[in-house]
């Protein structure tokens, strides 16, 4: 094929630029394509830590990234989920963990026993059945394969993560410029070539672009700016925790919230609010008692940037990771939105230079991906129930109409309003809700066949069964042992 | 739990109502429901919805059916697809399979791999790599085998059926269970002053009967949802013309029992032919703009292949779905609730997926949380809309050889379905999407099987030598045909599993 897309330049400093050229050379390398990447100068303030959710094994599984070298080179800890503390005003918490709320039984979803149960005066939360959210409190995991399973991601040092992923791009031969600047020849909507503050000129298919300066030229009007929770953030820094948590904290604090991620190396914390509701003085001195560790760095303040693509791919240039807009660092959501970019880039790959039809697959599928991100964001601001000012505005946020649709008929019936381009499963969601204080008015009439007494006991012999299966687990210190000691 | 009993009336037997209250017998607890279906011996049921999907064996496994006794009681035989005859050009035919596509053989998907082979003229026709085709190409079957790594687990199967008979089936079954049987005609309807929701409904006897929950199976009438709460249908005969049916039985023909059904092109239409055990089920879907109903009857009994075994009854309708199924307290099932002519089997399933979420999200009291309303028409929705896109499909991909088809291939599609044959034609790309019915495998049967073909291929696929390419490509058909050659005759695995008694 005489035009064929094999020259592709990525722009961009970080994880973003690093995972997109290693996905694409490990992919395509072998036919022919070629990547370049040019690394511009890294925005300040840089990635301090990304979470990663379980699907980012089966990705690193295909970029040839180990687990050993994540805990060698990104102070990674293990995931089993994030807990939400002092969202319902009461000082309560719960934890959004990767795993199964209860086993289904009766050929039924076990979220509709429990509201029954839960009409019928139970009081035991939902979480209280979820093996993983029982492991990660209790600081347990299991590693291999075997039932029952609880499935991990990562907490991970983003440097130290980059640079991992970059030492991988240049063993699969990806070209690495450094330059200060970048200037793009521009056909209409297509970048022909690329030339860097030296002056080598460097011929372009395909941009990928997580810097933002090339796309905001072949696609002026794409970008906007839809409001935000919070319009400024501090990231911060203290010690380890010991034992090292199996799941990142999400705090809530009377302007904000404060996200703490435990790493190998130290405890990332970064803190969020909004000027209306207090100023940058405040929150700095606000960041220890909201964090509730000891601080040893305190970065300045910044303005996350709010704008977002819902067209990433124009002409020849996608758009991924900041330059498509960041999703809010909860839930992992930063990390998993590019993973699924990489991901669909590397699946929809240009098969001729008029790239409309992949950028038309491409949008929807990843625009309809990050709109179910965003929802998952946003069930937590509009299911809040903390006094403040800050937390009602939040709560009233507008919300998409396929997330009112989750919400409503969660609260109706206790069941999940499944649509497309879904990123988080059925339980996760459940998880959310009952944990935000959301008890389903009623169940599915076909719980009705079960029992009360038979009921009771499936219910003791779930609950059995998670403290058995949690003890015969290893400790999250026993668990980066064994991996640091592998030998692939 | 000391809650008051819900009373739910079914409204119509044949094929929508007992499926609904044989589901209610299997899975709602007495003390909690009280489920009454209203029918009249007075009123024929349609009873054309012969062929079946794969997942009404999840229906009947959802209620605990025995397998082999109820293809007994409904003379059923096995399908494994739908040949479509003469559908692209004329003396074209294909199979949609409900089976996918070779064999893993690389980091991309089979079909990639398929479309290169066919790009460097080393892959066969797309048909060749399918367990099901084959098989039924050879009027083979058996079940799948349950070896994930064999290429003869790779497929699903479905039925064909006297639905008259699985309607009595469900009769039998669903009394036995404790489901009333109220027999009469339905003279009046009485609607609630306060909130205009159906109160009772009125029988020729003079019986009065009310309920909390109303479930409409009375077919094209759709007595309570269309005539009495007025809720008009949404009308896609611009894109699906045909507005009749002629439908006729004939005698088993002598030659092989077909394990699919066969869609045949014709002129102002299309015709249908689903062989069951004691007989053949025939009929004519066709616009009668173009042609009249004793012109199509005539074509129909000149084409069989067996002799006639009644006169042939003509069936009107309007492709389309009402804009809400569930409206107040009155849930459409069946053809009460839409409309989408037989062409992919997909009336039973319709009603299936009906009953399962109606189950779900019953309400629990006198008051109908609308969360639950919703939640059952956007469900609904979803599968109208899917099935409507992939029909249209079907009629839009043709050489056009009469007024209709010229007139068809002329109408231009819903937007949803011309991006998907855009991409299709660019680089063979179907989306998978999660919600509604059919997946790759059978949008690339139609795509392939009429006539539109991939114009590239995902990029992965090149990464194989061509050398070993064809190697894959020729070993996964062979497997197939060793696999097929396996397998018994579709005729004698019936006899020897499953054989009816004669009527």
């Amino acid at each position: 094929m005489s035009d064929a897309v094999d020259h592709v330049v990525v722009i961009g400093a970080g994880v973003a630029p690093a995972m997109a050229a290693l996905a694409i050379a490990r992919a395509y390398s072998g036919n022919g394509v070629s990547v370049t990447w040019l690394v511009t100068a890294e925005e300040k303030p840089a990635d301090h830590a990304l979470a990663a959710s379980p699907d980012i094994r089966a990705f690193h599984r295909l970029l040839g990234i180990s687990e050993r070298e994540l805990v060698a080179h990104a102070a990674a800890t293990l995931r089993l989920g994030e807990q939400f503390v002092g969202w319902n005003g009461d000082g309560t918490a719960f934890l959004h963990a990767y795993g199964d709320a209860g086993t289904p039984f009766a050929s039924l979803p076990f979220v509709q026993h429990w509201t029954r149960a839960r009409a019928g005066g139970l009081r035991v939360p939902l979480e209280e059945f979820c093996l993983a959210a029982i492991a990660a409190r209790q600081g347990r995991v299991r590693l291999t394969r075997g039932e029952p399973a609880v499935d991990h991601g990562y907490h991970l040092d983003a440097r130290g993560y980059a640079a991992l992923l970059r030492r991988h791009c240049e063993t699969m031969g990806v070209r690495i410029i450094e330059t200060d600047d970048v200037s793009a020849e521009i056909d209409g909507r297509h970048v022909t070539g690329m030339v860097t503050d030296r002056g080598e000129r460097i011929a372009v298919d395909l941009v990928v672009d997580t810097d933002g300066a090339v796309i905001d030229l072949v696609d002026p009007d794409g970008a906007v700016a839809p409001p935000r929770l919070c319009d400024r953030a501090i990231h911060a820094s203290g010690p380890p925790l010991s034992p090292l948590p199996l799941y990142a904290r999400t705090l809530a604090h009377p302007c904000g919230y404060a996200v703490l991620t435990p790493l190998r190396s130290r405890t990332d914390v970064m803190f969020a609010y909004d000027r209306r509701h207090m100023t940058d003085a405040e929150a700095r001195d606000a960041l220890p008692a909201a964090a509730g560790i000891r601080i040893d760095r305190i970065d300045a303040p910044h303005a996350p940037s709010r704008r977002v693509r819902h067209r990433p791919w124009v002409g020849n240039c996608v758009a991924i990771g900041a330059a498509a807009g960041l999703p809010a660092p909860i839930d992992a959501a930063p990390l998993l939105g590019l993973q699924l970019a990489v991901a669909q880039l590397v699946l929809t790959w240009p098969i001729a230079r008029d790239q409309s039809v992949e950028a038309g697959i491409y949008n929807d599928e990843i625009g309809g991906q990050r709109a179910r991100i965003d929802d998952f964001r946003a069930v937590h601001a509009r299911l809040n129930t903390r006094p403040e000012p800050f937390w009602s505005a939040a709560r009233e946020q507008p919300v998409s109409a396929p997330l009112q649709a989750k919400i409503d008929l969660f609260a109706a019936r206790g069941k999940f309003a499944h649509g497309n381009y879904e990123v988080h499963v059925e339980d996760s969601w459940a998880l959310c809700m009952a944990g935000h204080g959301l008890v389903p008015r009623s169940s599915d009439p076909q719980v009705l066949r079960v029992a009360e007494q038979a009921l009771m006991v499936e219910f003791q012999r779930q609950l059995r069964a998670v403290a058995t299966a949690v003890q015969s687990m290893d400790t999250h210190e026993a668990a980066l042992t064994a991996i640091a000691a592998r030998t692939e | 739990m000391a809650e008051q009993q819900r009373q739910i009336l079914i409204v119509g037997g044949g094929t929508a109502g007992w499926m609904c209250a044989a589901a209610c017998a299997a899975k709602l607890d007495p003390r909690h429901h009280l489920v009454r279906l209203i029918e009249s011996d007075e009123i024929g049921t349609v009873g054309v919805g012969e062929a079946t999907l794969p997942q009404m064996k999840d229906f009947n496994d959802f209620l605990g059916l025995d397998e082999v006794e109820f293809m007994k009681a409904t003379q059923a035989t096995f399908k494994l697809g739908i040949e479509f005859v003469d559908w692209g050009r004329v003396g074209d035919r294909y199979i949609h399979p409900f089976g996918t596509f070779g064999r893993p053989i690389g980091g991309a998907d089979f079909f990639a791999y398929w479309s290169r082979g066919q790009a460097e003229g080393v892959a066969g026709s797309l048909f060749d790599y399918c367990f099901p085709i084959v098989a039924a190409q050879q009027n083979r079957f058996m079940r799948p085998n349950g070896d994930p790594a064999d290429v003869r687990n790779a497929f699903a199967y479905a039925y064909h059926l006297d639905a008259t008979l699985y309607a009595r089936f469900l009769r039998h079954w669903s009394e036995a269970r404790g489901i009333e049987r109220v027999e009469g005609r339905i003279v009046d309807v009485t609607r609630s002053s306060t909130d205009g929701s159906i109160a009772s409904v009125t029988l020729a006897s003079g019986e009065v009967l009310s309920a909390d929950l109303f479930v409409d199976c009375s077919g094209f009438r759709s007595l309570l949802l269309g005539q009495t709460l007025g809720v008009p249908l949404e009308d896609w005969s611009h894109w699906l013309p045909c507005d009749r049916a002629v439908a006729v039985p004939s005698e088993r023909a002598a030659g092989p029992l077909l394990p699919y059904t066969r869609a045949t092109r014709r002129s102002a239409g299309w015709q249908w032919r689903i062989g069951l055990q004691h007989r053949t089920g025939n009929g004519y879907v066709y616009a009668s703009s173009h042609i009249s109903d004793d012109e199509a009857a005539a074509a129909l009994v000149g084409s069989l292949d067996g002799e006639p075994l009644a006169y042939p009854r003509v069936l009107r309708f309007t492709a389309g779905k009402r804009r809400a199924a569930w409206a107040g307290n009155v849930v459409g099932i069946g053809l009460a609730g839409g409309f989408l002519e037989p062409l992919e089997s997909t009336s039973i399933y319709l009603v299936q997926m009906a009953v399962m979420h109606m189950l779900t999200l019953l309400p629990d009291g006198p008051h109908i949380d609308p969360a639950l309303v919703a939640e059952f028409n956007r469900v609904m929705d979803v599968e109208y809309d899917r099935i409507r896109d992939f029909l249209i499909l079907h009629y839009l991909a043709n050489q056009p050889d009469s007024a209709m088809w010229q007139r068809v291939v002329d109408t231009p599609p819903p937007d949803s379905l011309a991006d998907k044959i855009a991409r299709f034609r660019h680089r063979g790309h179907v989306t998978d999407y999660r919600d509604g019915l059919f997946g790759p495998p059978s949008w690339q049967a139609v795509f392939v099987g009429q006539g539109i073909m991939p114009g590239g291929h995902d990029r992965l696929a090149d990464a194989m030598p061509a050398d070993r390419l064809r190697e894959r490509l020729d070993g996964v058909a062979a497997a197939i045909r060793a696999g097929v050659a396996s397998a018994p005759s579709h005729a004698d695995f019936v006899l020897a599993d499953c054989p009816a008694p004669p009527l």
